[in-house]
């Protein structure tokens, strides 16, 4: 079989010195920032960026990808031990974590994350190798009215599913797709709000966006609120689990590991609420729900593996369809971009060894992640000891200067400047950039798709609906959107739920 | 150089021949050059801007000759891209520069010949604003078909007039006027569907969302070799050298020959014997064997004439491309 040899040429990708020393570096980073609360890991990317111009494809990807699912490691640890999320995707850890932790278990609740994380990581993995290819394999099938469906698709669910309120998701998605309008029209070559301005002809550059929105923006904002001194408890003990947790947590485990993988490859889903979800599943599960939130092993274990599972699921759309399924995967997007690589369908049959080889570092990371997570937790605890007012003017200098070199170009850096002040303001008053991000990077691509669609159909737009593909997934749309009406309508009127003829809305 | 400084631990005399050889050889290459005409030229880095991103055809093409120019003259020669507009934001920001020729840029001749076409007037760049140095070389256009359309030469295409769907890769490319005109001129109806850039494209055709595409040869090429798409015709004046069995349109009797020409260029007003020095280091560039066997492999034919011939070239292009949208009213910018 071809891709058996594909796979373990990937391993040999992976176990050049560099890559393994990236791949290191990588999750350590991760770790790093996994534990800083307030640096995620799309913002980490969006610095790191520039950095990694220099490097190969390969080895840069590999590191970006540790940075990732290292930082889902690492948020763990402060959530437990100092009852602060360092991630949003550890949340949900707290109600447990800590609670486990004030009963003198913080070791067991690290140990079980840990396990957790670890096989939730290496199971989607293996899934990933599995169905990547066979969905890499339909992506032929992929036309322009597809593409445009799951682009729409993933809009909305960007801006449905993702945390906080709908209505300021929904606002952040539309002027993402306003500001995807801007640039030389891709069709007709007019101009389309670049006020004269060639540094506006090819649109505005995402990178520079995305290093202001979640880069700065995010240093901006860390920098007002003031961090109280940690105390941060010098030992951790009892980091095995005993044979009765193992047990207990064994079925949260495997829960999570399939619930995680199969939220990660949803656009809009992810690592938060893959977390989110398993949590809520333990505790409807559980014979005794009102042990949640007072230390249940579960609470940690469950939502643990999951957010590790998706962070690595959601590589698939990004790898074989060029689809970015949330704000940190659209940062990979532009780190391919970079690097000269399109995602897309045929990445995996002109870049095997990238495709592979990112895949493959992601088994040699979590052993990594493993190793290095229990021993390392007193360092890593410390590390909150450093100030903001230290660490802040650093990662902004970062910025500022890797915002220049990817494109030589001052505008950029003004562009970094402007969106990290709009960021800011986003975040202040309650806005997620995450969806602004997205439907920045999907506008684009849901215009030009329709656009080519309908120049395809010539003109007629039951085209989108007799396609199978792009039919199931307009009607996976409607569901979506129609769902949040039908669910108020029926807690009005319980007892006359109507159901929706959902296929009489789909046309 | 990495290299000689682990040696020196092993043995200090060694390394230290290794680097003086390696420092001469520098010098050497510099001088040999520089000797009458520019004593002071190249005194520092010699800057070469690209309006295209890193990983293009174009960035290539402009790094492998950076090599060689830079071993000529003996000065670094780094690379730097400065992508929008199809080159016009690098071709504006070079031509601001100082006449010194400490900086250079690679010039796309659609640029100069088919943008135009496309945009408004102020955004076009113009070949009075630059000194041309050399041209390079000429990557042709190849007209493929999908495997599922049937469609094995122009005939079959002819046949299937007002239903064909054909590719493009952006609006302003040589791909998109080559098309326009031959479809126009061999009285084939189709509806032009613009991607993004050539790989796009390529897999509309490879996936039969679009039944023929004209895409850049060194990217259709391992499509072709792999049977995935069918070549049809190639849009180059004369047969290309890697496809010599697919007829170019000049023979089918059309009058479209459009190709991707790129050239070296500087900021108008340059000191005669500063260019000369340049032109020389190009030269000296393109005959090395890296140089050569780069070109072969990513499918590119040399096309190195005089700065003059380059500026007579494309504007005659230009003219051309100017007329035949006109007489056949085929409007880029729809």
């Amino acid at each position: 079989m071809d891709n058996l040899q594909n796979v373990m040429a990937g391993f040999e990708v992976v176990l050049e010195p560099t890559n393994l020393l990236y791949c290191l570096v990588g999750v350590l980073i991760g770790m790093l920032i996994g534990v800083l609360p307030g640096l995620g890991p799309a913002a980490t990317i969006a610095i790191l960026l520039p950095l990694t111009y220099g490097i190969e494809p390969v080895t840069a990807i590999i590191m970006l990808a540790g940075i990732f699912y290292g930082a889902q490691y690492g948020g763990t640890i402060t959530s437990v031990l100092l009852r602060l999320p360092g991630e949003a995707s550890s949340v949900v850890t707290v109600l447990d974590g800590h609670a486990l932790a004030r009963q003198g278990k913080a070791g067991t609740a690290l140990g079980i994350a840990a396990i957790g994380s670890f096989v939730g990581g290496t199971v989607a993995i293996v899934g990933l190798t599995f169905l990547a290819p066979v969905v890499a394999s339909f992506a032929l099938d992929f036309g322009p009215p597809e593409y445009a469906a799951l682009a729409l698709l993933g809009i909305l669910l960007v801006s449905t599913i993702a945390s906080g309120a709908r209505v300021k998701a929904l606002v952040a998605a539309a002027l993402g797709l306003l500001l995807a309008t801007v640039g030389r029209d891709a069709f007709t070559g007019t101009e389309r709000f670049t006020f004269g301005s060639l540094d506006l002809a090819d649109g505005i550059d995402f990178v520079p966006v995305a290093m202001g929105l979640f880069g700065l923006g995010e240093i901006l904002y860390n920098l007002e609120e003031r961090h109280r001194a940690v105390h941060a408890p010098g030992k951790v003990t009892n980091v095995w689990p005993s044979r009765s947790d193992l047990r207990e947590s064994s079925g949260a485990v495997t829960r999570g590991s399939v619930l995680g993988f199969f939220l990660g490859i949803l656009p809009g889903g992810g690592a938060t609420i893959a977390s989110m979800a398993a949590y809520a599943a333990e505790k409807k599960r559980a014979k005794d729900p009102s042990r949640f939130g007072k230390g249940a092993i579960e609470g940690v274990a469950g939502p643990e593996t999951a957010n590790n599972a998706a962070a690595t699921s959601s590589f698939i759309p990004l790898l074989t369809l060029g689809i970015p399924a949330n704000a940190t995967m659209a940062l990979m997007f532009g780190a391919l971009l970079i690097q000269g690589i399109t995602p897309g369908p045929q990445l995996v049959d002109q870049h095997p060894e990238l495709f592979w080889g990112v895949v493959n570092s992601m088994y040699v990371g979590n052993i990594l992640l493993l190793i290095m997570s229990i021993p390392l937790v007193g360092v890593f605890v410390r590390i909150l000891r450093v100030r903001a007012a230290i660490l802040a003017p650093i990662t902004a200098l970062i910025t500022m200067i890797g915002a220049y070199t990817i494109n030589n170009s001052v505008f950029d850096v003004l562009l970094v400047v402007v969106f990290g002040a709009v960021g800011y303001l986003m975040k202040k008053f309650g806005f997620e950039p995450g969806p602004l991000v997205l439907a920045f990077v999907l506008g684009s691509l849901l215009e030009e798709s329709v656009r080519r669609s309908l120049l395809l159909f010539g003109g007629d737009p039951t085209g989108f609906v007799t396609r199978p593909i792009s039919a199931v997934l307009l009607a996976l749309f409607v569901v979506v959107a129609v769902w949040p009406l039908v669910q108020s309508a029926r807690r009005r009127r319980p007892a006359q739920a109507p159901t929706p003829d959902r296929e009489e809305a789909s046309v | 150089m990495r290299l000689a400084h682990r040696r020196a631990v092993a043995g200090a005399t060694a390394a230290v021949a290794a680097l003086t050889l390696a420092a001469c050889g520098g010098n050497v290459a510099g001088g040999t050059g520089g000797t009458e005409a520019s004593s002071e030229f190249p005194s520092g880095p010699v800057t070469l801007t690209v309006g295209q991103d890193a990983g293009g055809s174009t960035d290539l093409i402009a790094r492998a000759l950076a090599d060689g120019m830079s071993g000529d003259l003996g000065v670094s020669v780094p690379v730097v891209n400065r992508a929008g507009a199809n080159g016009a934001v690098a071709t504006q920001e070079v031509a601001g520069k100082p006449a010194d020729g400490s900086n250079l840029v690679l010039l796309n001749a659609s640029l100069i010949t088919i943008t135009p076409l496309a945009v408004s007037e102020d955004e076009a760049v113009s070949l009075d604003d630059v000194d041309v140095l050399k041209g390079l070389s000429q990557d042709d256009y190849v007209l493929v078909a999908s495997k599922k359309s049937g469609f094995e030469d122009l005939d079959d295409l002819r046949a299937a007039s007002g239903e064909v769907t054909y590719g493009t890769t952006g609006v302003g490319t040589g791909s998109q006027l080559a098309q326009a005109v031959l479809f126009a001129q061999a009285g084939i109806e189709g509806t032009s569907v613009p991607f993004d850039s050539g790989s796009p494209a390529l897999t509309a055709v490879v996936g039969d969302q679009v039944q023929v595409a004209t895409i850049q040869l060194g990217e259709a090429k391992p499509q072709i070799d792999a049977g995935n798409v069918v070549p049809l015709l190639a849009f180059s004046a004369e047969r290309n050298q890697f496809l010599p069995d697919v007829p170019t349109a000049v023979e089918e009797g059309y009058d479209v020959p459009v190709s991707q020409y790129r050239a070296l260029a500087a900021p108008k007003g340059l000191p005669e014997d500063v260019k000369a020095r340049l032109v020389e280091s190009v030269d000296a560039a393109v005959a090395e064997d890296a140089y050569t066997s780069f070109n072969e492999n990513n499918l590119l034919t040399p096309h190195e004439i005089s700065g003059e011939e380059v500026v007579e070239e494309w504007t005659a292009l230009a003219e051309k491309y100017q007329d035949l949208t006109a007489e056949y009213d085929i409007s880029l910018a729809e």
